[in-house]
């Protein structure tokens, strides 16, 4: 066995459930990070997102504008 | 007008944590300044045990982090959920029980921390009962801010927000795992954990400490007051949301870097220092997208002075979120660690980046909450050199002398004996302490001169009558 695979060797038999529990959660929530990043970089998903980032100036036009009323 | 928002909004909290976060920041810049002093002349200890180095640094800790930052958290996060929720603090009371049980919190650091009641354990130094009254207050900002959310007017959930709510939920986690403990009297307990997992405990909330927050509450603030500041959309929402997810993902997995070299499994460490280097991606696309917000309109830094401590800040965010990991890697890490190159780390951060962004929203929440200009931009702009400019002699004092100490402390003669002795190598810091006192003191005289404006400016607002005709003017229908 070449250090390489003799670092990342696991011992599956002395894995407890917390170790479980906690290599199952990573996992899965790296999962939903790559589907996050896809989603995100979506083309499709563009205009839709960054639509959003108008959000901040809407208290502008609902509360008047934002000069502190001077 | 915004004037009738005095009606719509409850802006008197966010005033009260306002000023009380420019108070605490002279207060916690000038405690820092004096031990700065104490490791440079060391007669200022004064063989008095309450105000020696090891009783006052905590209290600066505590006050510049929970004080200063905390505060500022506060103020910002009641004031932009409002604004952007389109609707009014859900619970006025809660919100002022907030700002009294942080205080109290704050008063019962500076009566205990002296006295020398101390759980050692770091950014976490403070007693249980306090911890249990850090945990009542915290959790009644974070039901406040979430019932906010969930009354809201707008149909999205700004992302300033989540960066918030990410920090509240997961400081709720932090703080209880960590100050869990076994009393055995009204000021003395004992952690649960032990040995090891008591420093892997340790770390884990001391590193999120600074990820969540340190990073990603006042990341909050970044991206409310940005673009406000520059009146523009923030760069990418898109890159604002990974940011977002990248950050929460990652910065739990960090606390390890911090225990290389000791009984913590050498995998741990690995582990921490390759999440470290991923964290890179994010972090610097948060920075971009921040500085980006100003593409076309860069000419504003040259007047708006406000818009500088924002953009300083994220410049400085994007160095010490490099320099962090690289210090993570093992090989950098023998030479950085325990030496003066984390402290100068941890400042780039906390004066340049958490303090750097909180003076900006201040200054713009100022203005908004007095209604009225601030009393003298010349004293913003003073405030901007002294800031960068005694931030950067403090960095660079404790860059050199951390290398340093370092190399000596690693040097060996041709027979194999350590060629310095450790007294020496306190000897040599002598000049580098003396810059970094000085470089403090330059900060702290721009912190004064803001508390300074900050009133005035309160003044102004009383005698012109604008806070008082903000009040008088009708709530819209």
């Amino acid at each position: 066995m070449n250090s390489l695979l003799e670092y990342f060797e696991t011992d599956w038999q002395a894995m407890t459930a917390s170790d479980w529990v906690g290599a199952i959660l990573t996992v899965v929530i790296f999962l939903l990070m790559i589907v996050a990043y896809f989603q995100v970089f979506r083309p499709k998903n563009r205009e839709r997102l960054e639509a959003r980032k108008h959000i901040l100036f809407e208290d502008d036009e609902r509360d008047g504008d934002d000069d502190g009323g001077r | 007008m915004q004037a009738s928002l005095e009606h719509k909004y409850d802006f008197e909290i966010v005033r009260w944590f306002t000023i009380m976060s420019v108070v605490y920041l002279v207060a916690g810049a000038a405690i820092g300044v004096y031990i700065a002093s104490e490791l440079a002349w060391p007669f200022l200890n004064f063989d008095n045990p309450y105000i020696s180095f090891g009783r006052l640094r905590p209290l600066h800790t505590n006050t510049v982090i929970f004080a200063f930052g905390g505060c500022t958290l506060m103020a910002t996060a009641f004031y932009s959920v409002q604004r952007t929720c389109g609707v009014r603090l859900w619970s006025e009371k809660m919100a002022r029980f907030t700002f009294w049980g942080w205080n109290a919190v704050i008063l019962l650091a500076v009566l205990t921390l002296p006295l020398g009641f101390t759980q050692s354990k770091e950014y976490a130094e403070l007693e249980w009962p306090i911890d249990i009254l850090i945990a009542v207050v915290w959790l009644s900002f974070t039901f406040n801010f979430i019932m906010t959310i969930a009354t809201r007017k707008t149909s999205h959930i700004y992302v300033s927000n989540w960066f918030f709510l990410g920090m509240m939920i997961m400081i709720v986690y932090l703080h209880v795992v960590n100050s869990l403990a076994i009393p055995v009297g009204l000021f003395k307990s004992y952690s649960i954990f032990s040995g090891v997992q008591d420093a892997m405990i340790q770390w884990w909330w001391g590193h999120n400490a600074v990820g969540f927050y340190l990073t990603a509450g006042f990341l909050g603030i970044m991206y409310y007051f940005v673009p406000k500041q520059a009146e523009r959309p923030i760069y990418s929402y898109r890159l604002s949301v990974i940011h977002f997810w990248s950050l929460m993902f990652g910065y739990v997995w960090l606390g390890a870097h911090h225990l290389q070299y000791t009984a913590l499994p050498d995998w741990t460490g690995s582990l921490g220092a390759a999440i470290s280097i991923a964290m890179i991606i994010p972090s610097w696309g948060g920075a971009v997208n921040g500085m980006m917000t100003l593409s076309g309109a860069w000419d504003r830094l040259r007047t708006d002075y406000v818009l500088r401590f924002l953009i300083i800040a994220l410049a400085f965010y994007a160095m010490s979120t490099f320099e962090g990991p690289v210090m993570a890697l093992k090989t950098v890490n023998a030479l950085s660690h325990y030496t003066d190159w984390t402290i100068g780390h941890v400042h780039s951060g906390a004066l340049g980046w958490v303090a750097g962004i909180s003076i900006g929203a201040i200054y713009h929440l100022m203005i908004r909450l007095y209604h009225t200009e601030m009393f003298s931009e010349r004293l913003i702009s003073f405030h901007f050199w002294t800031a960068t400019i005694g931030t950067v002699i403090y960095i660079v004092a404790m860059w050199v002398s951390g290398i340093m100490q370092g190399l000596m402390w690693r040097a060996y003669d041709e027979y194999g004996t350590l060629a310095y002795t450790f007294v020496e190598s306190v000897d040599a810091m002598h000049p580098y302490y003396a810059m970094r006192a000085i470089g403090g003191m330059i900060f702290l005289l721009g912190a004064v001169v803001m508390l300074f404006n900050v009133l005035m400016t309160v003044r102004k607002s009383v005698v012109s009558g604008s806070l008082a005709k903000a009040r008088a003017v009708p709530a819209a229908a």
